[in-house]
């Protein structure tokens, strides 16, 4: 395996390398960049979208996609704002979020699997429906100004590590061992490379992505709970494009739009090195509209890049016909 | 047959009564107003004073608009409001670079279109229904400002959508005023975060992270209020930190109580919507505006500046820890 192909074949491994290789431009240019204090903020600005882009790997690896997030990510938040508003007992505040969620993340999956839409309409009919549903319920007003309970579980520090990282952490470990080492993994690969192939060799479509929507959902839930932990503020716009960025995320980790890939850990360094673009501009004094064209640009000429990297890689040997992967064509 | 007979009499006449009783109700002309988002307490205080107006001066009011700052969407909806026949509308443009076909087919159509809350100054609008004059929003939050952090220091800037008229003219007369009266001063470029709080507090963090002698922070949106004050909170930087903005009484006041925000600086949304209301009606019934005019249902008079057609609620009012209490918007 020459060089090449072990740098450039492991998107995890590309991504972290562009990582420092940002970092250390902004250290250049900024002496604040590289402070703990700094990197700890990159971290916990960075932890819903890192929970959400997660889901959103799975279901881009079944081939589906969830723009829905947003809007239910909205309406879990209200939830937790109206239990810490009204004190309600911990383990409902803490478990309110993703019970919702979980539930929102089931409706996507029963309309896709059920209803037969394409996940993409589906998802986007609800997230219209689930905007409107944030009007209602909130009525207009923001919940502000919700008392600090919920603080700690964002802003504690064990031995240098933050909590946040360690949910993270956590939740991306789990995500691991079931895409790897579960059968259940499997049958989401393959429902991505090829539905029909996946349903004559007896993988359960529905049950899959009933799976896959519902553990988005959890995760969706989870980031309403740490939001509003740490901005004790619900407003209108909460959630707001953040399927946009999730899916962003996912595909310069190295998952495919077109199913039948994950890269966990490519979706984490992409969250990051999309937060710490954004985080580096302000420090060197750069107008922020900049960060969203290194952004767009960054996806465009990665997804090139692939293209190109998959060309001269498919010369020379047969070509895998249709969608399908080659461990699922070659029994 | 005869019975038949008399009932459908019975029915024509309920059906005529019913129509006449619609058309009496359709007598009542309809004044539109079109906010840049629904859903957030400033645009609801507005609403509010709209509909007391609606009553007071015998209109019909209709509030509709986008549920994101999108200036495609809110122009859409002014075209339906057009189409529908209201006999004014007004709206708080979110981009007056593109509003002028929308302008121009509401005059073709007989219909009355002026600008309320943010203006588009070059357009054809018939009227500017201006809270304040931008130019002492501006400067009378620089001076605060100036005031709590002793005229030296540097000064942050979060607004929200980047092709919001309003914020940026506001953000133009905070760099005059502190050009020319404040040179120990340093006003750092603008930052945008669109209209949610998770990215004000993200750049606010980021600000304070990128000069530690950061003396204050400026929330322009009253979106960006919550994050800015949050991320200051959460620094730990009340006290070294003024944070202020343009922010309702209700949005900031855990903030002013916690320290986070040194004061706010707006004015009555209510009345505004009030004065909106009222200025469509004088425009349906074709009257003139004279240099001052007393509103019936406003404590003070209102000025109206017939170079530039600007209808001028009053000067801006500073909320403070010790005032706040008094305000229920």
């Amino acid at each position: 395996m020459s060089w090449k192909r072990w740098l450039f074949g492991r998107r995890e491994l590309t991504l972290a390398l562009a990582c420092v290789a940002v970092a250390v431009f902004f250290q250049f240019l900024s002496p604040y960049f590289l402070t703990a204090d700094n990197l700890i903020t990159i971290l916990r600005n960075s932890v819903e979208l890192l929970l959400v882009s997660l889901g959103i790997t799975f279901v881009l690896a079944t081939a589906g996609i969830d723009i829905a997030v947003g809007g239910a990510l909205g309406i879990c938040a209200i939830f937790v704002g109206w239990s810490v508003q009204g004190g309600w007992p911990l383990v409902v505040v803490v478990l309110i979020g993703p019970l919702v969620g979980t539930g929102l993340g089931l409706v996507s999956a029963f309309l896709i699997v059920q209803g037969k839409i394409p996940p993409i309409i589906a998802t986007l009919g609800l997230f219209g429906v689930y905007r409107a549903a944030i009007f209602l319920l909130l009525g207009g007003s923001w919940i502000s100004g919700l008392p600090d309970t919920l603080g700690p579980a964002v802003n504690t520090i064990i031995a240098g590590i933050p909590l946040t990282a360690i949910y993270i952490l956590f939740f991306y470990f789990i995500g691991w061992v079931v895409i790897r080492w579960v059968p259940l993994g499997i049958a989401i690969r393959a429902i991505g490379g090829n539905e029909r192939a996946a349903r004559l060799s007896g993988v359960s479509i529905g049950r899959t992505k009933f799976f896959v929507y519902g553990f988005t959902g959890l995760l969706v839930g989870c980031a309403a709970f740490l939001y509003v932990a740490r901005y004790r503020n619900v407003e209108t716009s909460t959630g707001g494009l953040i399927a946009l960025d999730a899916i962003v995320a996912s595909v310069l980790g190295g998952t495919s739009v077109l199913g039948g890939k994950a890269n966990l850990l490519g979706a984490m360094f992409g969250v990051l090195l999309v937060r710490v673009l954004q985080n580096g501009f302000v420090l060197i004094g750069v107008p922020s509209l900049w960060e969203q064209v290194i952004t767009g640009g960054l996806l465009i000429g990665v997804l090139i890049l692939d293209a190109l990297a998959e060309r001269s890689h498919a010369q020379g040997r047969p070509r895998n016909r249709g969608n399908a992967p080659q461990w699922l064509a070659t029994p | 047959m005869r019975r038949k007979n008399r009932w459908s009499a019975c029915l024509s006449t309920g059906l005529i009564l019913f129509t006449a009783g619609i058309g009496l109700a359709q007598t009542k002309p309809k004044v539109a107003f079109v906010p840049q988002i629904v859903g957030i307490p400033y645009f609801n205080a507005m609403e509010e004073g709209g509909k007391d107006a609606a009553e007071k001066f015998g209109v019909q009011f209709v509030y509709t608009g986008p549920t994101d700052t999108n200036p495609a969407e809110q122009l859409r909806i002014v075209n339906g409001l057009i189409d529908q026949g209201v006999a004014a509308v007004s709206l708080s443009v979110l981009d007056a670079s593109s509003i002028d076909p929308v302008m121009k087919k509401a005059k073709e159509k007989g219909v009355k279109i002026f600008t309320s809350d943010s203006d588009a100054p070059k357009s054809d609008r018939e009227v500017y229904v201006a809270q304040a004059l931008d130019q002492d929003l501006g400067y009378t939050i620089i001076d605060e400002l100036a005031k709590r952090i002793g005229e030296q220091g540097t000064i942050g800037i979060v607004s929200g959508e980047a092709t919001a008229t309003n914020l940026n003219t506001w953000i133009g007369f905070m760099q005059q005023r502190v050009k020319e009266k404040y040179p120990k001063i340093t006003l750092l470029p603008p930052q945008f975060a669109g209209g949610t709080a998770q990215r004000a507090f993200q750049l606010a963090t980021d600000l304070m992270t990128a000069h530690p002698d950061l003396k204050g922070l400026i929330a322009v949106a009253s979106t960006t209020c919550p994050g800015v004050a949050q991320a200051i909170e959460s620094a730990g930087k009340i006290g070294k930190v003024v944070g202020t903005g343009y922010g309702s009484p209700n949005t900031v006041r855990t903030y002013l109580k916690s320290g986070a925000f040194g004061f706010s600086v707006l004015w009555n949304p209510r009345d505004l919507g009030y004065l909106t209301v009222w200025a469509g009606k004088q425009l349906i019934d074709g009257k003139p505006f004279a240099e001052s005019n007393s509103v019936p249902g406003l404590d003070q008079p209102v000025k109206y500046d017939s170079a530039t057609k600007v209808l001028l609620l009053g000067p801006p009012t500073v909320f403070t820890k010790e005032n706040v209490d008094q305000y229920k918007f």
